[in-house]
């Protein structure tokens, strides 16, 4: 699947968040939206994924304007899982996962005998097979997010938003979500903090600053030291390994 | 999953022989097998067919009895399945049917009609009907005050909600005391405890129905009351705009909580307890808690009702008094049995 954003703008009252902002995610490719806190990266993904309604420009999928399709068509092209999930009721593990099958749903239909294999499925992908009567409620962060992941492989779309999914996690379940998600060869649009994440999954890097695209390209053409100098104001060390993988060093205090 | 069919099958039999059981409960005592044989008549021929000598038990069964506790058993389901939705649209497990300014709505509306007379040109049952404003009017003003300077959202709803209530309560009090009424005070204080006495035929060709609907179209909406626990924005990402869904749900259920309230009162703590003590059962899905619900708050009525002709010899207690004595004791020990979290964890 295709996303195509073409001088997308969004303004809370005359706070500009978001300014002409034009955006391509190429059906397989991974991409990952870097910026500092307030850049606007999240709210982007809110555009794309239709919790916010920008004020100005439009975003396509696949050709077709966004505000064309209903909540349910684009629920079918487009799984998401954000930063944070709390709920105030206790449902259990599969429970969640089978809401995942909602958009294919009509009104009347009943889960049947494919949605709950499924959602089986998608569990068994991100290792919780064994946790599908367990409360969502006593589940660690990591596994909460990992249901949450196996919820939006059951709505089986071809793209996948991660909006700082690992936000809250240790390294261990950072990396685990991300290879979850690398093999899994869907279209992947990702806001990622971590530039060192970043550079292992992404094909290619998408920087914003105050709401402005600052630079596209792969994590190696992008990332040098004086460009997260810039957007960050931090001085670092970029170095390539024998193996091909890059290694950010962030150097305080200078 | 099958056990959860079971469950509603079997809650659905032991409704239909509790409603049987406790017609013989009362102060004059009634055999099963009169009992079988006035409901045979009454369900399929009217009674044209009885003895002379059945004729008082005919009309203590089917013209007393009868209404009021198929009248129990409704307002028991409304409440329930309403509790339930409340809570469900406020994102909130201590919701319960009123949260919306509907007890100070109709409180205000009853004050009106048994102070000032208000509506008392509408029959009988003017404070019922005058409740019965009070009570939707209050629900249409908070989705219409939540929903100015953008959509309504959960808090919105709350809070447009506390405030209505806030006017409604401080008007009704304004009314008491400048009527300086004893007899009329003494009026609203039985009647805001709630009472199955105003029970009748005519009253359940309404409720009966009303009832019987309201929970059939809320079993159907699982999958979007299932929604709103998780909240407007992950509801989007899963294909449905919670916001009309919400505007519905909230106008059928003021319908219902406003009928409960013009046919019985106001009777509390069914529809916060109701929803919890089923979740412990059947677990947060909707598939399984709107129809578990609405039997069992059915049946909590039904008894309590008994229990209120019973309790007594020769009175009977407010039905009100009696939920809250039962309902209070059953909460907190669900809260410090610690095995159910409310949600909150």
């Amino acid at each position: 699947m295709e996303i195509l954003a073409k001088a997308v703008r969004m303004a809370f009252g005359s706070k500009e968040i978001l300014k002409d902002m034009d955006f391509t995610l190429r059906d397989k490719e991974f991409v990952g939206i870097i910026g500092p806190n307030g850049s606007g990266k999240s709210t982007f993904l809110k555009c794309v994924y239709r919790v916010q309604k920008p004020t100005g420009g439009e975003i396509l999928f696949d050709g077709k304007r966004l505000d064309e399709l209903s909540y349910r068509e684009s629920a079918l092209k487009l799984a998401v899982v954000a930063q944070h999930n709390t709920y105030s009721f206790d449902f259990s593990v599969l429970e969640v996962v089978l809401m995942g099958r909602s958009p294919h749903k009509k009104m009347l239909e009943r889960d049947n005998q494919e949605d709950y294999q499924i959602a089986r499925r998608a569990l068994d992908v991100v290792g919780l097979a064994a946790f599908e009567k367990r409360s969502f409620a006593t589940l660690s962060g990591g596994e909460q997010q990992r249901v949450i992941l196996a919820r939006a492989l059951t709505q089986q779309t071809e793209c996948l938003v991660l909006d700082e999914p690992t936000n809250h996690l240790d390294i261990k379940y950072q990396l685990q979500i991300m290879d979850i998600v690398k093999s899994l060869g869907l279209t992947v649009v990702a806001a990622v903090h971590d530039l060192n994440i970043a550079t292992m999954y992404c094909d290619r890097l998408v920087a914003l600053k105050d709401g402005q695209v600052v630079g596209v390209g792969t994590p190696r053409q992008l990332l040098t030291e004086q460009f997260i100098y810039d957007m960050y104001g931090v001085r670092s060390k970029v170095r390539c390994e024998a193996d091909g993988r890059m290694n950010i060093m962030y150097l305080p205090g200078l | 999953m099958n056990n959860r069919i079971g469950l509603t099958i079997i809650l659905a039999l032991i409704l239909i022989i509790s409603i049987v059981i406790s017609v013989s409960f009362g102060s004059a005592e009634i055999s099963i097998q009169d009992i079988v044989l006035v409901l045979q008549e009454g369900l399929f021929s009217d009674g044209a067919n009885l003895p002379e000598a059945m004729l008082p038990i005919h009309d203590i069964v089917w013209l007393l009895r009868m209404p009021r506790i198929l009248l129990a058993a409704c307002i028991g389901a409304g409440l329930s399945v309403c509790g339930v939705i409340m809570q469900a649209i406020v994102k909130n497990p201590l919701a319960d049917p009123y949260i919306l300014g509907v007890s100070s709505g109709a409180s205000l509306g009853a004050t009106a009609a048994i102070l000032l007379g208000v509506g008392a040109a509408m029959g009988e049952n003017f404070v019922g009907i005058a409740a019965f404003s009070g009570a939707f009017g209050v629900s249409l003003a908070v989705m219409f005050i939540a929903n100015i300077g953008g959509r309504a959202n959960s808090v919105k709803l709350l809070l447009a909600g506390m405030a209505l209530s806030a006017v409604c309560s401080a008007f009704a009090s304004f009314i008491v005391y400048f009527a300086n009424n004893m007899e009329g005070m003494q009026s609203i204080t039985y009647w805001l405890m709630g009472s199955m006495a105003g029970a009748s035929w005519d009253l359940l060709q309404i409720m009966v129905p009303l009832t019987v609907i309201a929970v059939l179209f809320f079993c159907t909406q699982h999958r979007i009351l299932n929604l709103m626990l998780l909240g407007d924005e992950t509801a989007v990402t899963l294909g449905r705009d919670l916001h009309w869904y919400r505007q519905g749900y909230l106008l059928v259920s003021s319908v219902v909580v406003g009928f409960a309230v013009y046919a019985a009162g106001m009777i509390g703590f069914v529809g916060l307890i109701v929803p919890h003590v089923v979740r412990m059962l059947t677990g947060t899905d909707h598939k399984h808690l709107v129809a578990v619900s609405a039997l069992s708050g059915s049946i909590f009525l039904v008894w309590a009702d008994v229990l209120c002709r019973v309790i007594l010899p020769r009175t009977e207690l407010p039905i009100g008094i009696l939920i809250s004595l039962i309902g209070a004791p059953c909460f907190v020990y669900l809260m410090v049995k610690r095995t159910y979290g409310f949600g909150g964890n």
